[in-house]
């Protein structure tokens, strides 16, 4: 009894003598937290596994977006609309190639690129194709954003498609179906698509991409059928002078919402987040450069590749059931 | 004395046998048997599995007990703790006592619900439902039962119910706890504002407050701050940074330890610098209520008027001491 008494003591000691040594004791230290650098070891060897499979895509020696080596040939799947325009892939290893595009696919947004001087047979993903196993609450992993190791996260929500969004100018026109010419700017959102591309307040609006416009209603169909990031062309008039302005397009929310604390709080997003068939949602910790990279389960398997960061907390992949019937075709197609 | 002193040195030798031996977490060797999420931190896959797994079977027993809280103007989130329909959520989503608000459940279904009290130190607050029942209800934590390290997971509506998402699960760890406030790496964003924080064992540890500027270290009411002024949050008010003004003042500052409130500071020129309470004692009792949190005495001390008298004890020096003082005027804000 005496000695449980002491026990109990000594151990509370002890503790003490530790709070004396760390004097930050009350906080976590980062390398226990879900991405700090104890967690890696605890994937034992799938951790290079996983980051061997895993390259960063370089233009003008920046890195735009992650891929993953889907074919023993060299070839890496990645995130189009991110990836455009890249030369160089650069592996965990260290090893800087030249790439070169080989196919590209609207609908998904990916696109498949290749190692172009290679000789040697390369390391390439092993998928999961059941996304009835890929529930809720599972671990789902990845490559940090410079490939030195994996970070961690969960499936974090339904899987589900996401529906098109469509561009938006950030303006908003005086309501007419009347014959006078050209449709009124009655305001200009700050900092919006519109406002970029040098619209004004007061300005008429007399053709769009060529076609003469007499009621708001023609405006929003021509716009409506455009996605974030296209170009639109206006023929406009101003003080009685016509000119013309190119507008790229936006986000609806990012154009609504420009002083929306939440996307204010989140960073870069990616351009393109919107018209998906289906996708997973984790809260992996990504930024927007590591779109087109997969995810992973903890046995290694691919289960999806990272297409568009939407916040802080959500991030979307399209599920392997979506990306192979793609890759497949696209392998045939190729010698 | 001598075999005071012989025992003393008896029982040093222990503590450095039991030191050698404790496998715990202390030393950053988990025993083999501990559960994988109760360890200092995963040593294998099947660690991160059993986490997995976990963390399966306690979110499929609360997933039905949160709800997205809707007000006039936003969205925010909650947790349902008794079959009643009593709702914990954050000052800020319910911001006044009385107002009516609705309540979406997962599957879309929208039940009335009125706002009751809580507290903008922490910023608890609560809400009740107000028809139907009885409703599925998540259990609550202990006092004191969450530590720093511990996983735990987040759940709520970030940017408003999304029928065809549903809620946002976060998985996480409890980095810092620290009066009315605790801090973890689970990812939040505006709408997850009053969502429960769980730990693995399926009860409620927290409600999501704010975000940081460092999106994985954010802010979470501390379960204790609901169990400690439950009645007040139920019954009377919310307690708000305006509200503590015209209240009684005693011109103490302290931090939540386990011994008591551990007294910082004294103001001077306020009832407590004159009281004897100094630097370093730690406060009990007021009127013989026991002082768990820091907010507890800011919602008694500020629910008295000014000249009011109340009953403090407190620990000098290992030494109860009891002492009767007149409540002063909190000075006027600059």
């Amino acid at each position: 009894m005496n000695f449980l008494k002491w026990s109990c003591f000594l151990v509370f000691f002890s503790f003490k003598g530790l709070l004396a040594t760390s004097p930050d004791f009350d906080v976590l230290d980062t390398s226990h937290r879900i991405n700090g650098s104890l967690m890696n070891e605890a994937t034992g060897k799938k951790r290079a596994e996983v980051l061997d499979l895993l390259w960063g895509l370089y233009r003008n020696d920046k890195l735009i977006s992650h891929g993953i080596m889907v074919n023993p040939k060299g070839y890496l799947l990645s995130k189009a609309s991110s990836s455009m325009g890249a030369r160089y892939a650069m592996s965990y290893s260290g090893k800087y190639l030249p790439i070169r595009i080989r196919k590209r696919d609207e609908k998904t947004d990916l696109a498949l690129w290749q190692i172009t001087d290679s000789s040697k047979l390369w390391p390439f993903a092993e998928w999961h194709n059941d996304l009835n196993k890929t529930k809720i609450g599972n671990w789902a992993i990845s490559g940090n954003k410079d490939l030195s190791g994996l970070t961690f996260g969960v499936i974090s929500a339904k899987s589900r498609s996401i529906g098109r969004e469509g561009g938006v100018m950030g303006v908003i026109l005086e309501e007419s179906n009347s014959s006078t010419k050209g449709i009124k700017v009655l305001e200009v959102l700050p900092h919006a698509a519109g406002d970029r591309g040098g619209l004004k307040v007061m300005d008429r609006i007399i053709r769009v991409d060529g076609r003469t416009v007499r009621t708001t209603e023609q405006i929003y169909e021509i716009v409506k059928k455009k996605d974030p990031g296209d170009l639109l062309t206006l023929s406009i008039q101003r003080r009685k002078k016509e000119s013309l302005l190119r507008i790229t397009l936006g986000h609806r929310e990012v154009a609504f919402d420009m002083f929306n604390r939440n996307l204010l709080m989140s960073g870069p997003v990616s351009k393109r987040k919107d018209n998906f068939p289906m996708i997973l949602q984790h809260d992996l910790p990504l930024f927007k450069e590591m779109m087109g990279g997969g995810i992973f389960d903890l046995n290694g398997y691919c289960i999806g590749i990272n297409i568009a960061r939407i916040d802080r907390v959500t991030s979307y992949a399209l599920p392997t059931p979506v990306v192979l019937p793609v890759l497949n075709q696209w392998i045939k197609e190729l010698p | 004395m001598n075999k005071a002193q012989g025992s003393t040195a008896y029982h040093w030798f222990l503590l450095f046998i039991l030191a050698a031996l404790a496998p715990n977490k202390l030393w950053g060797i988990d025993a083999s048997n501990t559960e994988p999420w109760n360890k200092r931190i995963p040593h294998s896959i099947d660690d991160l599995l059993g986490i997995q797994k976990q963390l399966h079977e306690q979110l499929s027993e609360v997933r039905e007990t949160v709800v997205s809280v809707e007000a006039i103007e936003g969205a925010g989130s909650g947790v349902i703790v008794s079959p009643e329909g009593l709702i914990l959520t954050a000052a800020h989503v319910i911001e006044e006592r009385g107002r009516e608000m609705t309540v979406v459940f997962p599957d879309g279904n929208k039940v009335k619900a009125i706002s009751l009290g809580g507290s903008e130190l922490s910023d608890a607050g609560m809400l009740k439902i107000t028809e139907g029942g009885p409703w599925p209800h998540a259990t609550m934590a202990l006092a004191n039962k969450s530590v720093v390290g511990d996983w735990c997971f987040a759940l709520g509506h970030p940017s408003g119910f999304d029928n065809e998402r549903g809620m946002v699960l976060r998985l996480g760890r409890l980095i810092r706890k620290k009066d009315e406030t605790i801090q973890t790496d689970c990812r939040l964003l505006g709408g997850d504002s009053g969502g429960p924080l769980f730990s693995l064992s399926g009860e409620v540890i927290g409600i999501h407050s704010r975000i940081s500027q460092n999106s994985d270290e954010n802010f979470h009411t501390p379960i204790e701050s609901f169990l400690s002024n439950w009645n007040y949050f139920l019954e009377e008010d919310i307690l708000t940074y305006g509200s503590l003004q015209g209240g009684g003042f005693l011109g103490v500052s302290c931090e939540e330890a386990s011994k008591g409130l551990e007294v910082l500071e004294l103001i001077p020129g306020t009832p407590a610098e004159s009281s004897g309470i100094r630097p370093g004692d730690f406060l009990l009792r007021l009127n013989d209520t026991p002082l768990d949190t820091r907010e507890k005495l800011t919602i008694l001390i500020s629910r008295q008027p000014p000249g009011s008298m109340v009953i403090i004890d407190y620990l000098h020096k290992g030494r109860e001491i009891s002492v009767r003082l007149t409540l002063g005027e909190r000075p006027a804000k600059e």
